[in-house]
């Protein structure tokens, strides 16, 4: 069968079979664990999901605006942990949590400020520029504020913490509001407001944008500390629920790479321009029921990370494929 | 299972003399303050920068001061490649000891044995490779293992009316202290049909992965009875998922670790049960000890690792709870 009777069979418009693929595969997947695993299909166990999910599916929305504008922001984890070191220190030290939040935001919206003027007005690449910043801001943090510190270890009885880790509505937990809050944030930014437009078409063509006078500059700041803003939530969920913040997510790298999976596998070409809330919901549901499947069949951390290896190459693969590199893609040139 | 400290403080503290008195043998009394001032240690860790290692080389560096000689601190911050490298360099420094925290039992077996070869006497702390060495400090992880596995058994097993379902939760499945403990702690429940063990998934050491795991086993196995997680520090994100599915009071967690201040008051707030502590400042000392009598040239007559088991401290939930047996910084 060729890529052109398959692309006529799904139905779909360029762009949009991988994510119809990745549906697919996720739908057969809950099915075939809902059968053969005992425990995965209760109510009990998608609030885990939902639960365990949350900061993979903020630190996503904030990748995907990035990537749909033809960007990439390596930094994106060092942020999350940097935004929840300043919270957890002030906190610990007494201050109140509204304080500590603002201030946490102020300083990651300064790191994402940085990382947009150093792509959109010194010329420095995404990669190199967001890369640098993440080696920075985990320097600064660890030596400045943590002393030398990997691990900060925080108390489950700080308010603060409970009420991150906690509920805030009957059998909704405050870290899977925060998703939903995200979500919508990112589905107005993209579709609503003025800057949305400009991202898709820096996303389209960089330079065709920049020539017609759209404010690219203006979007690459909006976009960057966007996703410092999301990167700062998905950190104080993440150490609220596990009591820790931990400087080793920044090295150990496997969060950054679920991060790109998930925008890659819902179907947002690394080359921008396409995508939504959609497609970043599909990635993180086939990467949440894989994981939540692959830890109730007790495969280990190794076989895990293989498969999800695995996962991401076969996607690539199937949209080679199925979207063959035309000469404008290839021109136009990818991260 | 009862442990008496004493006896195994007394234990250490004779292994130490029983080394130097094997090792010096003929050489008489030294004074440690002369003959070693001037020589040269490097130490290098898995990482600086956690209680464990920052407890070492605190009673280390004070060791160093006394006795005038100098310890050189190389942090590779948790980065395998990295810590090749720097023991590839230190070997090539030519120091009296080094002292290296293996991440695995195999990543720096080659360079100790090359170390070995050039006449640097290495010192292992706490985490064993599969290449022997001049000497040994550190917990004895097949005891601890064991232990906490009888423990496991007396709380879950036959006659505790509990599922005896238990979860384990290892560092990294090579990293030495996991392949002890499993060994160990495999040995006992295989003679314990009862005792089914649900899930054996490794966190990286980190306590969110830590969490996850335990949050969607607890899902699939809401009678669990106990989680033993390899380090205390990674183990606290399983604790927490057990608060927060309101099982503190029905699913013990164990851990085994350096016994600090943090660890206590995580048992404070029911995020741990039971903590075998290897006292990581009594290890720093014992560490500083070993490195004296290597620098004063203690060897093993048969060429065997000079070897000095940690004592064991229990840091137990409930009446018996004493925050004593935890150390600060």
């Amino acid at each position: 069968m060729t890529a052109t009777a398959l692309s006529k069979m799904v139905g779909s418009r360029e762009g949009g079979i991988l994510e119809r693929v990745v549906l697919a595969v996720t739908f057969g997947l809950v099915v075939l664990f809902a059968v053969f695993i005992d425990g995965f299909a209760t109510t009990g166990n998608l609030r885990v999901v939902l639960s365990n999910s949350a900061s993979l599916v903020m630190l996503s929305c904030g990748m995907a605006v990035v990537i749909i504008s033809r960007g990439l922001d390596l930094s994106l984890i060092a942020q999350m942990v940097a935004g929840a070191t300043i919270f957890s220190v002030m906190v610990s030290g007494g201050s109140p949590a509204s304080v500590a939040l603002l201030v946490a935001i102020v300083a990651m919206a300064l790191v994402g400020f940085v990382n947009a003027f150093l792509i959109a007005y010194v010329g420095i690449s995404a990669m190199l520029a967001t890369l640098a910043s993440a080696m920075f801001v985990t320097g600064v943090f660890r030596f400045a504020i943590l002393r030398g510190e990997f691990i900060l270890l925080l108390p489950k009885s700080n308010p603060a913490v409970m009420f991150l880790a906690g509920n805030i509505l009957p059998g909704v937990t405050v870290p899977v509001a925060l998703m939903i809050v995200t979500l919508i944030a990112t589905a107005l930014l993209l579709k609503v407001s003025t800057a949305g437009s400009v991202i898709y078409a820096m996303g389209d063509n960089y330079q065709a944008a920049r020539l017609t006078g759209l404010p690219v500059r203006r979007a690459t700041v909006i976009v960057y500390v966007f996703a410092s803003i999301t990167a700062l939530l998905a950190g104080l969920v993440t150490s609220a629920a596990s009591g820790a913040v931990d400087f080793r997510t920044v090295s150990s790298g496997t969060l950054l790479f679920d991060v790109i999976l998930v925008v890659v596998l819902g179907g947002i070409p690394l080359r921008g321009g396409r995508g939504g809330i959609r497609n970043i919901l599909i990635g993180a549901a086939l990467i949440a029921v894989l994981r939540n499947g692959m830890t109730l069949m007790n495969f280990t951390t190794q076989t895990q990370d293989a498969l999800r290896g695995l996962v991401l190459i076969l996607a690539i693969v199937i949209d080679n494929y199925l979207n063959p590199r035309d000469t404008e893609t290839d021109t136009v040139g990818d991260l | 299972m009862d442990y008496t400290i004493v006896k195994r403080i007394r234990g250490a503290a004779m292994a130490l003399v029983l080394s130097a008195s094997v090792a010096l043998g003929s050489a008489g009394t030294t004074s440690a303050g002369t003959d070693i001032a001037g020589k040269k240690v490097i130490f290098i860790p898995i990482a600086m920068g956690i209680s464990l290692t920052e407890g070492w080389a605190r009673r280390m560096k004070e060791d160093a001061a006394l006795h005038g000689y100098t310890l050189e601190i190389r942090d590779p911050a948790f980065s395998s490649s990295a810590m090749a490298e720097l023991l590839a360099k230190a070997i090539s420094e030519k120091p009296d000891v080094l002292v290296v925290h293996n991440p695995t039992v195999q990543l720096l077996a080659r360079q100790i044995k090359q170390a070995e070869a050039a006449g640097i006497k290495v010192l292992q702390l706490n985490l064993q490779s599969n290449q022997p060495s001049s000497a040994f400090v550190g917990a004895n992880w097949t005891r601890i293992g064991h232990d906490v596995a009888e423990d496991i058994v007396k709380e879950c097993g036959a006659g505790s009316g509990k599922s005896g379902k238990v979860a384990i939760i290892p560092g990294q499945l090579t990293a030495a202290d996991s392949v002890m403990l499993n060994d160990a702690a495999f040995k006992v429940f295989k003679d314990h049909p009862e005792i089914q063990v649900v899930s054996n998934q490794a966190s990286d050491w980190e306590p969110e992965k830590a969490r996850q795991i335990t949050a969607t086993v607890l899902q699939q196995n809401p009678d669990l009875c106990a989680i033993f997680g390899h380090w205390d520090v990674h183990t606290m994100g399983a604790g927490h998922a057990v608060k927060d599915a309101g099982l503190e009071d029905k699913v013990l967690v164990y851990a085994t670790g350096g016994g600090d201040n943090v660890t206590c008051k995580a048992v404070e707030d029911k995020i741990l049960d039971r903590v075998w502590s290897y006292d990581a400042d009594g290890q720093g000392r014992d560490a500083a000890t070993m490195i004296d009598l290597l620098l004063q040239g203690a060897s093993a007559k048969d060429g065997s690792m000079l070897s000095v088991d940690s004592p064991m401290k229990i840091i137990k939930a409930g009446p018996t709870y004493d925050a004593s047996l935890c150390w600060k910084m």
